[in-house]
């Protein structure tokens, strides 16, 4: 079978979904969730599930993706992917932050890939979705001045103490992404 | 095209550490999710953007440098950030179809 015989794939970034990144807070215990929207309007109201009362906390715009191997036509879904975060050094306690000082000198930047939330609940990314991930956004580098190297959240020492960001767009709902007209 | 070339042409305004950098196309768009799956290495990005996070997304993609047009101040945690993941950011007052229509005048393309 030709997806056998495939031992390097050559992936590429298809089924592109741009939609919300929405973020919930539970008021009764505080407990965060996250979640992907495609809806045109994300959902704003409260509601009840269970025992938790879920209030939107965040909402922001993103975008999901698959990678299809353009050898084999071998696709890697990707929709527990909730984002990409580049790690700024702002906790020198934090794993992350000491293998991004080790690499630096190398310019290999340390991105976070972040599964959604809360992570015992949720598939987070195995370590093979992330070495595809990573294997793509190298591929897709001209310059051989810098690499990317993608860690699992897991790393993340303190999420309270981290000052980084997921890449998204916030406070740019009145742009309607492309494609979703 | 080299970014020195394009800077010097265009009259571009350099916040950031300078490096030597081949240019190849250029890229607009407001919107970070944009940039991770349309935008290609070597690409000059045009945003009004200033967010630290346009760090993380032009390193993420390889792009050149990045220009910060319409005058917006870009704050110093972003050029910091920039410094140090060796991204470059330029400024200019032009609007953005101002700046593209003098990069197409120079020879640059999408």
């Amino acid at each position: 079978m030709q997806e056998e015989k495939c031992i390097d794939h050559q992936w590429e970034m298809v089924n592109v979904k741009y939609g919300f990144i929405i973020t919930e807070k539970c008021f009764h215990c505080d407990k965060i969730a996250t979640y992907f929207s495609d809806k045109e309007r994300p959902p704003m109201e409260e509601y009840r599930e269970g025992d938790h009362f879920w209030n939107v906390v965040e909402s922001a715009q993103t975008v999901q993706f698959d990678l299809k191997c353009s050898n084999c036509g071998h696709i890697e879904e990707c929709s527990d992917l909730m984002g990409l975060m580049m790690c700024t050094g702002c906790d020198e306690k934090c794993e992350v932050d000491v293998l991004m000082k080790k690499l630096e000198p190398e310019r290999t930047w340390v991105y976070v890939a972040f599964g959604f939330l809360p992570g015992e609940e949720q598939r987070q990314l195995s370590k093979e979705k992330i070495a595809i991930l990573e294997n793509y956004f190298n591929r897709r580098r001209k310059s051989s001045r810098s690499r990317i190297k993608l860690v699992s959240n897991e790393m993340v020492t303190s999420y309270a103490t981290c000052y980084a960001e997921v890449i998204r767009d916030l406070d740019l709902l009145s742009l309607t992404p492309p494609g979703n007209e | 095209m080299k970014l020195k070339e394009i800077i010097e042409k265009v009259d571009l305004k350099i916040l950031t550490n300078e490096e030597e950098r081949d240019v190849d196309g250029v890229f607009i768009s407001d919107m970070l999710s944009d940039v991770m799956t349309s935008a290609k290495p070597g690409n000059l990005w045009l945003t009004v953007q200033t967010h630290t996070n346009i760090v993380s997304a032009a390193n993420l993609v390889d792009l050149s440098a990045v220009v910060i047009t319409q005058g917006k101040e870009v704050p110093k945690s972003t050029i910091e950030l920039a410094n140090r993941y060796h991204v470059i950011i330029l400024s200019t007052s032009m609007q953005t179809f101002e700046l593209a229509a003098k990069l197409i005048g120079i020879g640059l393309q999408a």
